[in-house]
């Protein structure tokens, strides 16, 4: 039954002897493992097709999502992790094994005729697979690979004559995003898998037709099945093992902080095996106008000479050119090795690299934290608002940019570098922000206003030291007070004195009184003067202390009547109008002074 | 396999029986690899019991879509349904997912889904504003929800109602979705 269906079929198709063709090639002098590196490197390519195939079904290729769908494969679908992983680890193993592949071929001579062509296709198909490292690093639209990214396509940009429009073409414009990504995710699974499928169909005819290069002394053949299969099935198990451990070991592929263009820090690096090149350029001899000679024309250099090796033999006599190009696949090989050893050695030495890969590492792990956070996700804006809208994130990012060179956060100011080009921290001239707004806060300003945390640090702001001096207030009664001036924070929007002082709550507060007596002295609330008429010094409105609307006003226009416009201009806090401090960092500021924030699960990396 | 003349001086039958064995379980192996977490991957909307959906709601799943006198006696009315929903990887804010038509007799007031039980599509009002009526494939229900043509398999999926005791009560509705095409009335987890 079985072979009267297996006739008919091969009546029809022939596969009978298709197989035969394909199974019982003669191998040259027998089974060898020299010769399973081919297949090993077909195998990476599969594994690459399959889990390339799946990740396709699950990636969204745009700035503003391709990010979340990546986070969305590694950490909620199933199994998502490891096929990301084996993709991953499958596309180094693919760069390493047609590595081996072409060494081996080099130290069997098979480049030389008359397999000269075949030779040139496997160089063709070492250009595409690097096109596709190229192009999936982008992808994820992490940091890692924008930055990375945009290194290379830059490279490409100084190529002469063609470079800027190469570059532009390329990147889809001249900035990077939605259309770089279209564009990359197009080369990445359509044009250069076709191109790849295409290519080894060639390379592989053409080997069959010339057969593998069997060593002088070897004699007589034996069919490629089954000895020679085994061994490429070993072989290709070996390198699905291998991708599996370090996908398993690795938990998967790494996923960095979403891509933000903003970064001034960023410590970018190219994937392992493009540090030779990368160091290459870091070279002196490489620098300015010289810069096309390391990022092109060197490289330019070693692809022209390795397609030339087939044609050496023609000019030379066969065994110098055979040496030669040993010789210089080997001298290229350690002087990689050396240059990828010093790359590492270099950034391994450099502490601002460290400490910017560490700021990146607690980036990515907010980010990642925050995307899989119930009561947060990737928001509709787009990934990198991941971050953009965090306030403990970019809060504080901005607090220590815009505040901090002269307020401190919890005893800490900015880090600067001085003259000296050394990192120093900035001298605090303005209260400490941390808990501002806060009863703790006002609590310890009653306490003692001239500790540094609140007025020590600013001597034009004496009034409440003076205060301190003849207030009689008891601890108890400070609290009262403390607790009635903290509850303006609770003061809405559109609420006026008067609505406030008609609330219950406020106006059976224990500390109201108090309030009236000792701090309406100086600072008036309302034109009414309920709350005290103030005048007795100048002072500013305390109504809403420690709302959005007062801290707002407060940093707008600190030269408002109502808050420090009694001091002399040079003492007053400068005003920070929309152009320096948008709407959007205004709230994540006020956010994360406020502690309206996700916070880290215990034992989280913070930022310093 | 065919028999080939090269087979003539390969080693011993047995070394080739192990060849050839080791070979397709070597090869097994590689698939198994690559397609055990390929289709556990494929199968992650099964697999996974987490289902992503809207929790915009109350608690006890009911939001306020209007008050009573927002419904004229016996005419039907369509409120928006507001929900936050998880599309994958992205958390939208509160905003409209779905649509409720709702008719009143007296103190009492009906709520339907205006998802058609036959294939999903909007449900809106007959030509004459007489009956439901789907445009797709011309599903139509009297005002109490019930079928009057062959084309849906059950009448329109009613939402439970829950009247405020205020003198204009305001009117709270649990929203679901339901699987289509079959005679009963099945939420979607």
């Amino acid at each position: 039954m079985l072979k009267q269906l297996s006739d008919w079929l091969d009546d029809r198709t022939g596969y009978k002897h298709l197989l035969h063709e394909t199974l019982d090639e003669p191998v040259k002098g027998g089974a060898r493992w020299r010769y399973v590196f081919g297949s090993a490197v077909t195998t990476a390519f599969m594994i690459q097709l399959v889990t390339g195939v799946l990740l396709m079904t699950a990636y969204s290729p745009s700035s503003s999502t391709a990010w979340g769908s990546v986070y969305y494969i590694s950490y909620e679908m199933v199994g998502g992790w490891f096929i990301r992983g084996l993709h991953h680890f499958g596309a180094q193993a693919m760069v390493v094994l047609l590595f081996l592949h072409l060494l081996q071929v080099l130290i069997a001579g098979a480049y030389r005729a008359p397999r000269e062509v075949n030779w040139w296709l496997g160089m063709v198909l070492l250009f595409i697979t690097l096109g596709f490292s190229l192009t999936g690093y982008l992808l994820p639209w992490d940091q890692k690979g924008y930055w990375a990214t945009k290194v290379a396509t830059n490279i490409m940009g100084i190529t002469p004559l063609v470079g800027a429009e190469v570059q532009k073409v390329v990147v889809g414009g001249s900035e990077y995003g939605n259309q770089t990504l279209t564009r990359f995710f197009g080369l990445h699974v359509g044009v250069l898998p076709g191109l790849l499928v295409m290519t080894l169909a060639a390379h592989i005819a053409v080997f069959r037709r010339h057969g593998v290069t069997a060593p002088k002394h070897a004699t007589g053949s034996e069919p490629f099945w089954p000895k020679q299969v085994f061994m490429d099935a070993l072989a290709s198990s070996v390198v699905v093992g291998v991708v599996a451990f370090f996908a398993i070991a690795e938990r998967g592929a790494p996923l960095d902080a979403p891509a933000e263009p903003s970064s001034s820090d960023y410590p970018a690096r190219p994937e392992w095996y493009f540090l030779s090149l990368f160091q290459l350029l870091k070279n002196p001899a490489f620098a300015g106008e010289n810069e096309i000679i390391g990022a092109i024309i060197v490289p330019g250099a070693i692809v022209a000479a390795l397609m030339a090796f087939p044609l050496l033999g023609r000019v030379l006599p066969g065994k110098l050119a055979h040496f030669l190009a040993c010789s210089l696949v080997f001298g290229l090989v350690g002087v990689a090795g050396l240059l990828t050893m010093q790359a590492l050695d270099e950034d391994k030495n450099n502490a601002d690299f460290q400490a910017n890969r560490v700021k990146a590492d607690i980036a990515r792990q907010r980010a990642l934290f925050l995307a899989g956070h119930p009561k947060a996700g990737v928001p509709p804006e787009g990934s990198r608002y991941v971050l953009l809208n965090d306030p403990l994130h970019t809060g504080y990012e901005i607090l220590q940019q815009k505040c901090l060179s002269c307020h401190y956060y919890d005893g800490k100011g900015a880090m600067e570098r001085g003259p000296d080009g050394k990192l120093a921290m900035t001298r605090q001239v303005a209260p400490d922000l941390a808990g501002f707004g806060s009863l703790a806060w006002i609590r310890g300003l009653l306490d003692n206003p001239a500790d540094r945390k609140f007025f020590g640090s600013t001597p034009q702001c004496g009034g409440m030291q003076r205060w301190k001096k003849s207030s009689k207030l008891k601890p108890d009664e400070l609290d009262k007070v403390a607790d009635f001036v903290a509850s303006f924070a609770t003061v809405k929007d559109d609420e006026t004195p008067q609505d406030w002082l008609a609330k219950e709550e406020v106006a059976n507060h224990p500390g109201l009184e108090l309030f009236k007596k000792d701090c309406g002295r100086c600072h008036m609330v309302d034109p009414e003067g309920s709350l005290g008429e103030g005048g007795e010094e100048e002072a500013p409105n305390l109504f809403g202390w420690g709302s959005n609307r007062w801290m707002d006003r407060m940093i707008r226009h600190p030269e408002a009547v109502d808050r420090y416009g009694f001091m002399d201009a040079k003492d007053q806090m400068p005003a920070f109008d929309e152009t320096e401090l948008a709407d959007r960092e205004m709230n994540v500021i006020l956010k994360f002074l406020k502690g309206e924030y996700i916070s880290n699960p215990p034992g989280t990396a913070q930022v310093e | 396999m065919g028999q080939s003349p090269a087979e003539e001086h390969t080693a011993q039958p047995s070394r080739r029986t192990f060849h050839a064995v080791a070979s397709v379980v070597l090869g097994s192996v590689i698939g198994a690899v690559l397609s055990i977490p390929g289709v556990a991957f494929i199968l992650s909307p099964i697999l996974k019991s987490k289902n992503a959906g809207n929790d915009g709601s109350a608690a006890d799943g009911f939001q306020v879509l209007g008050k009573l006198s927002d419904l004229e006696e016996g005419v039907p009315k369509v409120f928006p349904v507001l929900g936050k929903t998880k599309d994958a990887w992205v958390q939208y804010p509160e905003e409209p997912i779905g649509s409720v038509w709702m008719i009143r007799q007296g103190k009492a007031v009906t709520a339907f889904s205006a998802e058609c039980p036959h294939l999903g599509c909007a449900v809106s009002l007959g030509p004459e504003g007489k009956t439901f009526f789907c445009p797709c494939h011309t599903s139509t229900f009297e005002f109490d929800g019930k079928p009057k043509n062959a084309v849906p398999p059950r009448g329109m999926d009613t939402l439970e109602v829950k009247l405020s005791a205020a003198e204009d009560p305001e009117i709270r509705v649990k929203f679901l979705r339901f699987r289509t095409a079959i005679p009963e009335k099945t939420p979607l987890a």
